[in-house]
């Protein structure tokens, strides 16, 4: 009996691998399941790392003695602003997502992420982007204005070189691949949690990624218009943050700062997220306090958006003003209040067993704790003040990112590490590494708040002797080299362990979260049958479910037709509603990637030429994606045994894809307003902003064109509203009139934008309106294009009333461009109008 | 979205209540930096001016405005002894969330009792 359901076990296994297991070979490439790509964000952010690592051993090298001249002033601006650039944007983001990619799935009963291939391209853009950035410092051409950039210093004026060029054109496109593990985690986790798996019940883990998730998707978008704006000031010429012409550096500081202080919390929620999950395993005891948990990390989420400010506290804003930043800065105290004392109740209230996982928990309360509190001394105004741009504030950040991000995520290195490998690290050379790490960590880090104390500022490459900071800088530096020894002993322990590690028994830690159900190493494919979920700590109230899932006494425990699929829920119910058929392996996003990593280049060596070709590639690559979906033979195509209870989720109108539109929309609608935010600050405060009297834009042709583009929408919804009922007849021409009417639209808006005598490189005013109408444009003509395949793909019959699903996506996107439009006329033609003075 | 799709229990409570504290937020500081533009009040009048006070006025109306949104959430919310924990769940983490959000948003208006606006 046992013999045969063993050999059934492995029948299905082979199945299920046969559909879900990436190419042999060159293959791997093409690879796009969240497993392999999520262990690939890790190991890729890791390797950055050791080169951000390098990079502060050379700072700590040169600083360790007063006058000394190991690097030259230049190169030591180089280093300081890679080190943070790495840091920042190489490693902790990217890891952070690597591990939520990896996890995501196993955690909600899941067999993939919900767009894979989004995934596939996300890692690509960083990898790309990652090695445009390091090929500058190579070149001895790094940026070096600070991993801030602010204006002037890194504009074209006072920084010729290509250093910010290479920094805004790499980091714009690292940050492709953040909102798109954005737009991903946030489908997948409200989307495709296993069946009963409600929002009450879903783990603490993934309440985090949501809300980090989220904040991606509303705190990138800031900086990546500030970059476009600052690369096309630097470029083109335009005005955005020159005074001269009417443009405002401390908008750069505005928009830089509404992405970066939101970014310590992306950087720290997840890595609370790993806290709150171990906590509960080594006390082994439910977490106290789920529901005050979720609400610090809601609150959190929207709190940390209203502190940016305190990050300008020096630039002559109004008190007032700055006040209601402070307050809000000591607001945040209050949720990452409750999680501390719920995590000190979890461990009070339980039986605690200090294994080395839970040795960096603690180093992470102790280190945390101290940034927590050096921070609400910051968010004093007269305290900022007197140390603002010193090594006190350097010593607080490391604090708070190295106590709040690294020690959790060495912490879920060591817990995940069996799940991945199928073996346990050496407790007793994990133990050195820890203390190495935390000793050296803190002898650096504690020291550095009395340097700035003492006065001594940051970013400095050298210091004169008798001011009183040698034997501190000496500690510090010290101190770095014994943490640097420290990273390499857990490198060694984990290489080590992968050759002579112990076997790990299956859910070794007794964990309750469903990632501990798959088999280990785990399988491609996650769970042999999907799991249906009655409480919040599966594992524990029920040891046998790995063995039920196995047998596939659940869900989809048989691939049909090779494709590769997984539940859709509801986002609060945890309900089925539809079977997501999901994409397999593709070249695809390797070769969208590769092409907009050339337009990179091509920008960057100022060969504009070049970059349009790629840029249309890259383009067409992603329309060939786009193409590969609902009922194509690659995708879905219609089966006479399709299941209708739940339906394919191509078959339905509210699918995921529609989700991830309406996320992406929003992520979008930040950069729009972002832009708008750019427009009215440069209008009230731009030291020289002017105005013509009358506005260079043709009003009635606009007008026009609006017409047109709302004409064009309506129409479109009504196609898809019939479309819904059921009604596919005449869906063909409606869609190619709604492309009609939209080229039109486009026509007339493009005769206004190159009629107007715009002079964007003589003033902000006319920068900002041409930035506009190429927004509006970009927008209109994509929805043409994309309206036209609709048409194409209902002739062909991919598309129509037995697969409805595409024109859903796309409508959410017609209704934003129809807004932003509107806005759009309103804010930057009507109301200078009626003001006078726009 | 119509108002009857939010009734009490709809999970949008779980964050509406911040979207309406970042609301007031940005109306608090968008508004003091566009006042101070085109109408700043006389710096000899310290913080007694039609600025300072319509801001301690909207952050009271934000306040109570957040409060019964607390009050409602908590009244809709199951009782533990129902078959509902997903509806309780949501309910009561809805009503915090409103109450941080009214104490946020009176706690950010409260500098103005004190502090001149345009210094």
């Amino acid at each position: 009996m046992i013999e045969r359901i063993a050999e059934r076990n492995h029948g299905r296994h082979q199945r299920l691998d046969r559909v879900w297991s990436y190419k042999p070979g060159w293959g791997a490439f093409a690879a796009v399941n969240h497993t392999t790509i999520g262990l690939r964000f890790l190991v890729t952010g890791l390797i950055f790392f050791l080169v951000g690592g390098l990079l502060a051993m050379l700072i700590r090298t040169q600083l360790a003695l007063p006058n000394q001249n190991i690097v030259s002033p230049a190169l030591y601006n180089q280093l300081f602003t890679m080190h943070g650039t790495v840091m920042m944007f190489l490693f902790a983001i990217p890891v952070l997502e690597g591990a939520a990619m990896y996890l995501i799935p196993k955690m909600i009963g899941a067999r993939d992420l919900v767009f894979p291939r989004l995934s596939a391209l996300g890692y690509w853009c960083y990898l790309f982007g990652g090695l445009i950035i390091m090929s500058s410092l190579l070149l001895n051409i790094a940026p070096d204005a600070g991993w801030f950039m602010y204006t002037p210093l890194s504009s074209i004026e006072y920084s010729p070189g290509p250093g910010s060029d290479f920094w805004l054109i790499g980091i714009t496109f690292v940050e492709i691949s953040a909102i798109s593990a954005g737009v991903e985690l946030v489908v997948s986790i409200l989307r495709t949690r296993t069946k009963g798996m409600s929002l009450n019940r879903m783990p603490v883990f993934c309440w985090y990624i949501l809300a980090m998730a989220f904040m991606i998707i509303f705190g990138f978008p800031p900086l990546i218009l500030g970059s476009i704006l600052l690369e096309l000031e630097r470029a083109a010429g335009f005005i955005f943050f020159a005074v001269d012409g009417g443009g405002d550096p401390l908008l750069w500081q505005h928009l830089f700062w509404l992405f970066g202080h939101p970014e310590v919390y992306i950087i720290f929620l997840p890595a609370a997220g790993i806290v709150s999950t171990l906590i509960p395993v080594f006390a082994q005891r439910p977490l106290v306090g789920y529901r005050w948990i979720v609400l610090a990390i809601i609150v959190m989420g929207f709190i940390s958006f209203g502190l940016w400010v305190h990050h300008m506290f020096t630039v002559g804003i109004p008190s007032l003003a700055l006040a209601f930043f402070s307050v809000a800065s000591m607001l945040v105290a209050i949720p990452t209040g409750i999680q501390i004392f719920a995590w000190l109740a979890t461990l009070w209230s339980g039986h605690v067993k200090y294994s080395l996982p839970m040795l960096w928990i603690v180093g992470f309360l102790v280190v945390f704790v101290c940034g927590g509190f050096t921070g609400v001394m910051l968010a004093l105004v007269p305290f900022n003040w007197q140390v603002h741009d010193t090594h006190f504030v350097v010593a607080h950040m490391h604090y708070v990112l190295v106590g709040g991000m690294m020690f959790p995520l060495v912490a879920g290195l060591y817990y995940w590490l069996p799940h991945v490998s199928g073996r346990m690290s050496s407790e007793r050379l994990g133990r050195w590494g820890f203390w190495l790490f935390f000793i050296g960590f803190n002898l650096t880090f504690f020291i550095m708040h009395l340097t700035g104390l003492l006065g001594m500022p940051r970013r400095v490459y050298s210091y004169d002797a008798g001011l009183g900071w040698e034997w501190f800088n000496l500690i510090s530096s010290i101190g770095g080299f014994i943490t640097g020894i420290g990273v390499a002993v857990i490198i060694l322990d984990i290489a080590l362990h992968f050759r002579f590690g112990r076997k790990a028994d299956r859910n070794p830690w007794n964990a309750d979260t469903l990632e501990w159900a798959t088999p280990m190493p785990v399988t491609t494919y996650n769970f042999a049958s999907l799991p249906t979920i009655e409480t919040r700590t599966p594992m524990w109230d029920r040891p046998d479910l790995p063995e039920r899932i196995e047998n596939g006494e659940f869900g989809l425990d048989e691939p049909r037709h090779d494709l590769r699929e997984t539940w859709g829920s509801d986002a609060v119910t945890g309900e089925l509603k539809e079977i997501v058929h999901l994409p397999a392996n593709s070249w695809l996003p390797l070769l969208s990637a590769s092409f907009i990593a050339l337009m990179c280049i091509c920008l960057l060596t100022k060969s504009y030429l070049l970059a349009l070709p790629a840029c249309l590639l890259a383009v067409g690559y992603l329309l060939q994606w786009s193409w590969h979906n609902g009922a194509h033979p690659i995708a879905a195509p219609f089966y006479d045994d399709e299941p209708y209870s739940p339906p394919l989720h191509s078959r339905t109108c509210d699918g995921p894809g529609r989700w991830g539109m309406i996320i992406t929309m929003m992520a979008n609608g930040t950069l729009y307003a972002s832009l708008l935010f750019g427009w009215f600050y440069l209008w009230t405060a731009g030291p020289s902003w002017q105005a013509p009297d009358d506005g260079p834009i043709s009003f009635w042709p606009l007008l026009a064109s609006g017409g047109l583009l709302t004409i064009c929408v309506l129409l479109y919804r009504q196609l898809v509203a019939r479309l819904g009922r059921g009604e596919s007849n005449g869906l063909e021409r409606g869609l190619w009139l709604a492309c009609l009417i939209g080229l039109v639209h486009f026509a007339t808006l493009l005769w206004v934008l190159l009629a107007a005598p715009l002079q964007p490189t003589m003033s902000a005013h006319d920068s900002v309106l041409t930035v506009m109408l190429m927004y509006l444009l970009l927008h209109s003509g994509l929805a043409v294009i994309l309206t036209g395949l609709q048409a194409v793909r209902v002739r062909i019959r991919y598309v129509g009333a037995r697969a409805p699903y595409e024109p859903f996506v796309l409508r959410p996107f017609w209704s934003y461009t129809l807004g932003v439009f509107w806005i759009s006329f309103a804010a930057f033609i009507l109301l200078p109008m009626g003001w006078g003075g726009g | 979205m119509t108002f009857e799709r939010l009734k009490p229990g709809h999970p949008a409570h779980l964050v509406l209540g911040l979207v309406i504290w970042s609301v007031w937020f940005v109306l608090l500081y968008g508004g003091l930096s566009v006042a101070c533009e085109l109408a700043p009040p006389g710096a000899e009048q310290g913080a007694l001016n039609w600025l300072n006070a319509t801001l301690l006025v909207l952050g009271v109306f934000f306040f109570v405005m957040l409060l019964a949104g607390a009050y409602m959430s908590w009244r809709h919310a199951p009782s533990a002894e129902s078959d509902q924990p997903q509806q309780r769940f949501l309910g009561r983490v809805a009503a915090a969330v409103y109450l941080f959000a009214a104490i946020a948003s009176l706690a950010i208006a409260v500098p103005s009792l004190v502090m001149p606006p345009c210094l």
